[in-house]
């Protein structure tokens, strides 16, 4: 293969190093009115009135808009629509958006949100999931305070747990995390000459915000064109409106340029988290380390408003068993509504909570039962043909086995030989391992893509992809299949991205999709163009359309490549027959609901494997953690392009770290980076990324997904090491400072040497 | 919100229109403290003088057995500068580790004092030092011991239209001296506790000891029960658990019980412990 399997350049990426690329907050019109937004500083409140007189009076504000301004339907969401744009009748948490102003310049904007003068009546205010299930707690909607309930039952939990050699019980508890994007929400946009509302936004997901703005507006689909801006990450935070319904119903009403930018701290405010969670689990094994039974209760806090707050728990459930064959499971998972930010994608919906559940429970059984952690996993580990909690039957397609036997030779060096050397007093070594496994596209329900692709009057080939490139290098790879399919370089193409006046439909950026779903659809649509060019050639040429190949721009006899006709002589040629050279091509992942009561069915066409070792040096003295050496190994199918996968690791590690040690969102605290840490250059430990590619028969040249799967082991490797290393455990997440140190105190170290000892 | 913003030419000019400007007029150095101040609306209407290019706050000299050091030394200048290596080893470990190079690029000494963050880097540092604070205004000039200075957490005890320009340290050439850190993450972490440590050992035994704990108490401050407690000894690595195990009470008994006391006592043994391991007779 030509183009698969090479790490060409990241498609973009010069104009971005140039400084060139057009983010949300760069406008290239004269002159666009500031758009800012009066937030809701309650957590629950409901609104008696709310007075723009005294802020319309300052004569740089142009006009402020409430909720009686939307003149289509005031209520968003990606999955349950129980959000309004701007609140009408009450507030459900801090930051909500209440009035919308609009400014000839940033000071007035200021200066009209500070004077809209609203009239609160507080409510009570819940904080945890506990409370807001509680039978007397107010309800926060008016169905109450459960979102979903998601159930996976299988088997006979019951009879495992009595014929067990063991069980291990343990609750876990992980943070509301932050994206922490590079890029804040931005966007802006303008009416065109035809009068369609054209909003140009950082955004993982074109096509959904333009149906829910033109639903907000009560205006028609086509009359709103939603484009992508170069956007700075997303990780699931910019698969919700942000900016764009409120760009598009200014431009409703004024007519005229706008734009909005959130600043880092409303980004923090106002934006999804990941869902906070507390995981009950219990896993009972045989003496031989096979896995009997698994029970969970997973609560997810899903904040204010539901976003993707059912997927993030339907997931969590499908996953909790991990990677691992598991006869008799029962999982109950339910998101609740609480006054808390709003909780929805972030980078694994749901799955690195679980993780940190099923992966520590692994190494708990492991050291209990006096099995090497690597071995346990091995026995356990889903293979070709496994049935998982769902009953679906796996395909061929699962490399787990292979991506626990390329981390074994490093978990071995490290276990024997690194774990012994010599380190500085009262620090201690440990290694731990994290497997996972993800389900790639949404869960149980249909997600289409479709990609054009046309050979234009000129001879040229342009693809037209929606799926948003938010930095994780989709249109890298789906260009790369585009030229292996039609023996195109990528530089000879040209590719329109994410921009709902042009490109078709391809669904979020999110889920690990794109690859698999996105290419699936674009190899389907190069065909049909390949088919009919080489068709047409042989019409031309007289030669059988068997001979012919499509090389280098042009269809070429294989037998006499001196033969040939290039793509723009096609053209020509078609456009004089009036043959169409413009193709779709359609992709929907196989897949059944699953059960309501049971969970059962068929969630993913195809499921993404990996497993990763940490080595972690801890301070036993401060409880300060060093990582020293993360190897990733994931099964991804087919690396269309390597280095965009190791990139992907790569990056996924860092989120790890952070999720692992520090990262943690206090509703109400936390405000900025400023509380808020990330891990720097200077916390990254060495990583080794190993591909695994286990081909996926249904993917496009054996693809899944990796975009998630990357951060998904690391925290629970992490984890694990740090209990290795200490010989006691961290149940919650982030294992902070105090968290850790109090873990070494418990495990009874500092161990003294000589000369006497702590008191 | 900034009102407006003068760079003048030289100290006196400086002086002379901070004087003139207050309560407005707000020195701004490096900025890396004030800016996210201003950023949080915390400072009300203000007029920045710029004073980061002032030479006269940027000496750094040996005179008389005693170590000058202008304010206006940003961070990286007090890192590279060999004459501090030598004599101020404890303010270069210090200063090479606030923040990221970034903001050790553009952040002062002077600032990191003025700002008096019961956090900074250079605080325990100058303390272990035994810094004294030479500050001017457009009325005349005072010296003061840095402790005097320290009101409590951001409430450097400065006069109104009065800037830091140097401080004077004692000479610690061939002296030990280390300063530990620990925070959040490896950079741009505010440090949850710091420990200076500068030491002279004499046939053996520690002859000289200053230890400054810093994130511990309002306001960094030497920890003398724990110096004490190590003088003239040649310690042992129990006797370093005592010393540490004393700090950490004389930090208790200044703050208070607080939420964070659980950690940072322990922590601050530990941290002890493992700053001071080099001054073990064994070196080990």
């Amino acid at each position: 293969m030509e183009w698969i399997g090479r790490s060409i350049p990241r498609i973009g990426a010069q104009t971005r190093a140039r400084g060139k690329a057009l983010f949300g907050g760069d406008v290239p019109l004269e002159g666009p009115l500031i758009l800012k937004l009066l937030r809701s500083p309650r957590p629950h409140a409901r609104i008696l009135s709310i007075n723009t007189e005294r802020a319309m009076k300052n004569d740089g504000v142009e006009a402020i808009f409430t909720a009686k301004d939307i003149p289509g339907r005031n209520l968003i969401g990606l999955i349950t629509k129980d959000q309004p744009l701007l609140a009408h009748d009450k507030v459900r948490f801090v930051g909500e958006p209440v009035a919308l102003v609009a400014a000839r310049d940033e000071e007035s904007a200021i200066r009209g949100v500070e004077e809209v003068e609203v009239v609160y009546e507080d409510l009570p205010a819940i904080f945890t999931p506990d409370e807001a299930l509680d039978p007397g707690a107010v309800p926060i909607h008016e169905k109450g305070n459960l979102l979903h309930r998601r159930v996976v039952v299988k088997g006979d939990v019951e009879d495992a747990l009595s014929r067990a050699h063991l069980v291990v019980e343990r609750t876990y508890s992980t943070p509301f995390l932050e994206h922490a994007c590079l890029e804040p929400d931005a966007g802006w946009g303008y009416v065109d000459k035809d009068g369609t509302l054209v909003i140009v936004a950082s955004t993982q997901n074109p096509h959904y915000d333009q149906r829910e703005v033109a639903e907000l507006l009560g205006v028609e689909k086509e009359r709103v064109r939603v484009i992508q801006a170069a956007t700075g990450g997303g990780f699931g935070s910019k698969l919700d409106l942000t900016v764009q319904g409120f760009i598009g119903l200014a431009l409703y009403h004024l007519r005229r340029p706008v734009k909005l930018t959130l600043s880092r701290e409303e980004v923090f405010l106002a934006t999804p988290k990941r869902h906070a969670m507390k995981i009950w689990m219990r896993t009972a094994a045989r003496r031989d380390g096979r896995l009997l039974a698994l029970e969970a209760k997973i609560i997810c806090d899903t904040g204010a408003y539901s976003s993707y707050g059912v997927a993030v728990a339907t997931r969590a459930a499908v996953h909790a068993t991990g990677p691992y064959e598991i006869e008799n499971v029962r999982v109950e998972s339910l998101a609740v509504y609480t006054n808390n930010p709003i909780a929805g994608a972030m980078r694994g919906f749901g799955v690195p909570q679980v993780a940190f559940a099923h992966e520590s429970q692994m190494d708990i059984l492991a050291e209990s039962l006096g099995i090497d952690p690597l071995e346990i996993r091995r026995i356990n580990a889903m293979r070709p043909e496994s049935v998982t909690a769902t009953g679906q039957v796996l395909g061929e397609s699962v490399g787990l086995l292979e991506a626990l036997d390329a981390v074994e030779p490093h978990y071995r060096e490290a276990m024997e030989e690194w774990k012994k050397g010599p380190r500085r007093p009262y620090t201690a070594r440990g290694v731990g391992l994290g497997a996972m496994w993800y389900g790639i596209g949404n869960t149980g329900v249909r997600n289409p893509s479709t990609v054009k692709v046309q050979l234009d009057e000129r001879g040229r080939v342009v693809l037209y992809i929606g799926a948003a490139d938010m930095g994780q290098g989709s249109t890298t790879v789906l260009v790369q299949m585009a030229s292996e399919t039609l023996g195109i370089s990528p530089e000879e193409m040209e590719v329109v991205i994410a921009d709902t006046g042009l490109t078709p439909d391809a669904g979020a950026s999110s889920a690990s999709r794109q690859t698999y779903i996105s290419g699936n659809a674009l190899v389907r649509a190069c065909r049909k163009l390949s088919e009919t060019l080489l068709e047409e050639a042989s019409r031309l040429m007289g030669l059988p359309r068997g001979e012919l190949v499509l090389r280098g721009g042009n269809v070429v006899s294989k037998e006499k490549p001196e033969r040939r006709v290039s793509l723009a002589e096609l053209a020509a040629l078609a456009k004089e027959r009036g043959v169409s050279l413009e193709f779709e091509g359609h992709f929907d992942p196989e897949t059944t609901p699953l059960d309501p009561s049971t969970g059962q069915g068929i969630p993913y066409a195809t499921y993404s494997f990996a497993c990763q070792m940490a080595q972690v040096e801890v301070d036993l003295l401060t409880g300060q953690v060093e990582v020293r050496r993360i190897v990733a190994a994931h099964d991804v199918g087919k690396a269309i392009n390597p280095k965009g996968v190791v990139g992907q690791i790569r990056g996924g590690v860092a989120m790890g770290v952070g999720f692992a040690l520090m990262e943690e969102f206090l509703p109400g605290s936390t405000r900025s980076f400023k509380d808020y840490h990330i891990p720097t250059a200077a916390d990254m430990p060495e990583v080794i990324p190993i591909i695994v590619e286990s081909s996926e028969p249904t993917g496009p040249f054996g693809a899944k997904g990796v975009g998630e799967p990357a951060l998904i082991p690391t925290a629970p490797a992490i984890l694990n090491a740090i209990a290795d290393a200490l010989g006691e455990r961290i149940y919650a997440l982030p294992a902070t400072l105090e968290r850790v140190c109090e873990a070494s105190i418990r495990a009874g170290w500092p161990k003294m040497g000589k000369g006497g000892g702590p008191r | 919100m900034v009102r407006g913003y003068s760079r003048p030419r030289s100290l006196d000019e400086a002086l002379e229109m901070l004087a003139r400007l207050t309560p407005r007029a707000l020195p701004i150095a490096g900025g890396t403290d004030l800016l996210v101040d201003l950023r949080e609306g915390r400072l009300g209407e203000c007029h920045l003088v710029d004073i980061s290019r002032l030479e006269e706050l940027k000496v750094l000299e040996k005179r008389s057995g005693k170590i000058r050091v202008g304010a206006g030394l940003t961070f990286s200048e007090v890192e590279r500068s060999g004459l501090l290596r030598e004599c101020a080893p404890v303010l270069v470990k210090a200063s090479s580790q606030v923040g990221s190079l970034q903001i050790r690029n553009v952040g002062t000494i002077g600032g990191n004092v003025a700002h008096c963050s019961p956090a900074a880097d250079t605080i325990p540092a100058l303390l272990v030092h035994r810094a004294r604070v030479v500050l001017r205004s457009s009325n005349g000039s005072r010296e003061v011991a840095l402790e005097a200075l320290l009101g409590g957490p951001y409430k450097a005890l400065l006069a109104p239209g009065e800037l830091i320009t140097e401080f004077v340290l004692e000479d610690a050439s061939h002296m030990w001296g280390e300063f530990s850190k620990i925070g959040r993450r490896r950079e741009l972490a505010i440090a949850r506790l710091s420990l200076a440590a500068l030491a002279r050992k004499e046939d053996g035994r520690i002859g000289e000891l200053y230890l400054a704990l810093g994130a511990g108490t309002p306001v960094p401050r030497r920890m003398e029960s724990a110096e004490r407690a190590l003088l003239g000894k040649r310690p042992q690595e129990g006797d370093l658990w005592e010393a540490g195990w004393l700090m950490a009470q004389e930090m208790v008994s200044v703050s208070g019980p607080r939420p964070s006391t659980h950690y940072k006592e322990k922590a601050a043994c530990g941290l002890l412990v493992r700053t001071l391991l080099p001054l073990l007779e064994d070196g080990s």
